[in-house]
């Protein structure tokens, strides 16, 4: 095997060893080259030796903290902002769209019943137009 | 299989956080506020001011509640929060200088997760400077650099996760985390 240092799929191969995401054929594989390649195996170690960067463990009161500043946020909202997020929404959204609905339709009714009586004067137009013309074309 | 059920429950409680359920934003802080501070805890090596960035990216979730969409694990896309807070954090110059040693963690009641449980005086020291060494050759690394580590190390996310998280390539992921295993071979070559 080429040395998993030197090219892309050889690290690969390696990281993936080192999470312990590769295949058994796979894990055996990087096994036997580690054993002959001190280059790789020190690569590999360096897995171990991140083990001693523990952290700490989180404040008991870090909750509680945050939850302190998730209000103080909310408390700075305007109001209508402070009821977007709640489960009323969806209700108070569909109300409104029937509201502008009922507020559009008759418009729109009185829109076609205005556009008909265009047709009908424009009609009558074109009739006294002919009424004007046919004595000449006599 | 675990992962994709692990992945929906967590959709699912981040999508009903959208609702206005804050019983499932609870839940969600409870299963991943211990990876996401550790995490800051890593890239800015200071207790303090981890937490301060782990709420700030909790406060960024909970904002996102009603737009939310689930088109990534949910551990990617809170993942691609604390990434952003941090490498922000760090480029805003806003990680305070020196570090905490053990005596200040004492001071602070805190425990830090060492498997050792009744090490010697001499234990206990070697362990610390084993430590020092570790956290300062990760925190030479460059910043992007040390987010891919310490997501692939620690955090156990994969290639494709890491690659979302820094909006790069899989094949560009391999080839920092290589850059950087690398280097840190360099640097901690001496330790035995």
């Amino acid at each position: 095997m080429i040395c998993l240092n030197k090219n892309e799929q050889g690290a690969e191969l390696l990281t993936g060893y080192l999470a312990k995401t590769l295949d058994a054929a796979g894990m055996a594989e990087v096994e036997r080259h580690i054993r002959d390649c001190a280059d790789c195996r020190g690569l590999a170690s360096v897995w171990e030796k991140l083990d001693e960067f523990a952290a700490p463990e989180v404040r008991a009161d870090f909750d509680a903290r945050l939850y302190a500043r998730i209000a103080e946020e909310d408390s700075h909202q305007p109001w209508w902002r402070r009821l977007l997020w709640r489960p009323a929404v969806p209700l108070v959204a569909a109300g409104a769209l029937v509201g502008l609905g009922l507020l559009i339709a008759p418009r729109t009714h009185d829109a076609a019943k205005q556009a008909n009586q265009m047709d009908i004067e424009q009609v009558a137009q074109a009739v006294d137009d002919m009424d004007l013309l046919t004595p000449i074309a006599q | 299989m675990e992962a994709v059920v692990a992945l929906e429950q967590d959709a699912q409680l981040m999508l009903r956080v959208g609702e206005g359920d804050d019983t499932s934003f609870a839940l969600l802080l409870e299963r991943h506020r211990g990876p996401v501070v550790h995490f800051m805890y890593r890239m800015v090596q200071n207790q303090a001011v981890s937490e301060e960035l782990a709420q700030e990216v909790f406060l960024r979730v909970y904002r996102s509640r009603s737009t939310y969409e689930p088109t990534a694990k949910f551990t990617t896309w809170l993942f691609r929060i604390a990434t952003h807070v941090a490498l922000n954090s760090i480029r805003d110059g806003k990680k305070e200088k020196g570090h905490e040693s053990l005596d200040v963690d004492a001071a602070d009641g805190m425990e830090r997760q060492v498997a050792d449980l009744q090490p010697t005086v001499e234990q206990a020291m070697v362990h610390e400077v084993k430590r020092r060494e570790v956290r300062q050759a990760i925190e030479a690394l460059p910043a992007k650099q040390r987010a891919a580590v310490l997501m692939h190390k620690y955090e156990g996310l994969d290639y494709a996760q890491i690659a979302a998280v820094l909006r790069c390539s899989e094949s560009a992921v391999k080839s920092l985390l290589f850059r950087a295993y690398e280097s840190l071979r360099g640097r901690l070559a001496h330790m035995a």
